[in-house]
């Protein structure tokens, strides 16, 4: 109940955990490249063993990045509703497509079979491997260092004329506004609290009126974002910002002999994970 | 001595609790406030100021210590909290930014319709709350929000949480950003809700000025701790205390210090302008 307005400590985008280890040290371009590299894989590999195995995988990078687990499970806990409800689909309607295996249950367009159960014991260990990749990642790589690392991986795209530089600074705009624009939001719901605003009592089934309430919060919320894109152009022009100018970077990039051997690590990993056979 | 309106024993908070994040905002402050009571609370930025206002009506519960709020204990789950909302209107920093309605009266309004109050009495107090704030109701009621001037932005807001009727009034510094008229003006409007219409202000405030100025009582935080406490007079008078605790003084207060140290003899108390000019007046004439 204290915590009914504390909507800062729930967002775990962009919230990076300075511990200093190895991972954390990693060059951004390999770190990136690694950590693509084995979600691929994840996402390719369907046998139960390589999934025990890519999970064991997650469990040493948490170690290794002396990052606490309960981390990567607390963002596990608002994806639970989904891979409930995609098992329940994939159980009940998957069975005529996952075909092969033996089948246990038919009935009209729903059938149970041995490849359906796999699929969806899979596909859920998938889900949570995937976060818990995607934690190790935001939590030892500060959102600088992410966007500077995407938008070096993607240069070669400049070649085609694709606004490289324009869109990583989208992305850190938009990562770096999301802890701002929370805690707006929370002080917006604290305000109209304390003029007798309640948020989310009313029944369920009463979408209009719980659209309603939450009016006081949503409208000004985005004169707030509207008002701060602007102080934002102006602080951007102030320091003589020219979009598609070349500029000189801060930090200058030199991949070391660990970044190497990280990004051979994950290679090694994904062969292993995709090589087991059952 | 009455039961004190608000009435804070041993309060503590920590934000981000059981993270490697947690930080200590409040630590074992106790505070009490009589009804119609005019109190300051200043102190650096992140001394806990905000933190412990928001404990007053029930925006974040207690973890340890009490918090009673004339007789509700709002450490209690079960306290009717909407009630108690109602009872101290909390205007935060900046209220500007949270108005939402089209028109002005209706933002006004907007916390008497939530109490389902028939028509007839919501009018009476949005008319009653702007009145209070100093904006003609016939004339501004119909005006639209986005139309206004910071100022009076501003005294919209406060008269959105006026119209509630509160019994406690608290304000997170209220004047900052505006310009010296308005400025003026609104601490004129907030003396006014003390003084005549009886409501307990609790405000917070950077400006020294205003606290020597609207305050019946002082109370200094600093790192989540209660340092001391006492009538402006105490506290603006004691140079080796805002020594200690690194406390702003009004620009009348550092003069009289000035003089004093120069080897005047002069009554350091003295802070209000007229007092101030009074005591140099003494001394050139002499």
């Amino acid at each position: 109940m204290s915590a009914e307005f504390e909507l800062t400590r729930n967002i775990t985008i962009g919230q990076y955990l300075p511990t200093a280890s190895v991972v954390h040290r990693l060059d951004p371009r390999f770190k990136l490249g690694a950590f693509a590299i084995l979600i691929v894989a994840i996402a390719i590999c369907n046998t139960y063993v390589g999934n025990l195995f890519a999970l064991a995988v997650c469990l040493w990078l948490f170690q290794v990045s002396k990052i606490p687990l309960h981390y990567g499970i607390s963002g596990i806990k608002p994806a639970i509703p989904f891979i409930i409800i995609l098992a329940i689909m994939q159980l009940l309607f998957y069975g005529e497509i996952a075909n092969g295996g033996t089948v246990y249950f038919q009935y009209g367009i729903i059938s149970i079979s041995s490849e359906s159960i796999r699929l969806v014991i899979v596909s859920a260990m998938r889900f949570v491997e995937v976060i818990f990749l995607s934690s190790v990642l935001t939590l030892s790589t500060s959102t600088t260092e992410l966007t500077h690392g995407m938008e070096r991986l993607l240069g070669p795209l400049e070649k085609v004329k694709f606004p490289v530089h324009a869109f990583a600074l989208i992305i850190t705009i938009a990562i770096r506004f999301v802890p701002t624009f929370a805690m707006e939001m929370e002080k917006m719901m604290k305000a109209q609290a304390s003029r007798g605003a309640d948020f989310g009592t009313g029944e369920w089934w009463r979408i209009v009126q719980r659209t309603k309430d939450m009016f006081p919060i949503i409208i000004p919320l985005f004169n707030v974002a509207l008002s701060r894109a602007e102080d934002l152009i102006l602080a951007m022009e102030a320091r003589c910002y020219m979009p598609g100018a070349s500029r000189t970077r801060y930090t200058q990039y030199k991949a070391k002999g660990i970044d190497y051997a990280a990004l051979g690590a994950s290679v090694v990993i994904s062969v292993v994970m995709l090589g087991i056979p059952w | 001595m009455t039961q004190p309106i608000v009435d804070v024993q041993k309060l503590s908070h920590v934000y981000m609790q059981g993270t490697p994040l947690s930080h200590v905002a409040l630590n074992e402050v106790s505070l009490q406030v009589q009804a119609g009571e005019c109190l300051a609370i200043i102190g650096h930025t992140g001394s806990g100021k905000s933190t412990l206002i928001q404990h007053f009506n029930g925006l974040i519960r207690p973890q340890s210590g009490k918090v009673i709020v004339n007789g509700m204990d709002v450490s209690q789950p079960k306290i009717d909290i909407r009630s108690l909302r109602r009872q101290v209107g909390l205007v935060f920093q900046n209220p500007e930014d949270q108005l939402f309605e089209k028109l002005v009266g209706d933002d006004v309004a907007y916390g008497p319709f939530k109490m389902g109050l028939p028509l007839e009495e919501v009018k009476n107090r949005v008319k009653w709350a702007m009145d209070l704030v100093g904006l003609n109701f016939q004339e501004m009621k119909d005006r639209p929000t986005y139309a206004l001037s910071g100022g009076q932005k501003r005294k919209v807001a406060l008269a959105g949480v006026l119209s509630l009727q509160p019994k406690v009034l608290v304000l997170d510094e209220p004047t900052a950003g505006l310009d010296p008229r308005s400025r003026l003006e609104l601490l004129g409007r907030i003396r006014r809700l003390n003084r005549e219409e009886g409501l307990t202000v609790i405000f917070v405030s950077h400006n020294m000025e205003e606290v020597s100025q609207l305050a019946d009582r002082v109370y200094v935080m600093a790192n989540g701790k209660a340092v001391c406490e006492g009538t402006p007079r105490q506290i603006f008078g004691n140079q080796e205390l805002l020594r200690e605790h690194h406390i702003g003084t009004p620009e009348s207060v550092d003069i009289l210090y000035r003089l004093r140290e120069r080897g005047y003899d002069i009554n350091p108390g003295a802070f209000l302008p007229e007092e101030t000019a009074c005591e140099i007046l003494k001394l050139i004439q002499r």
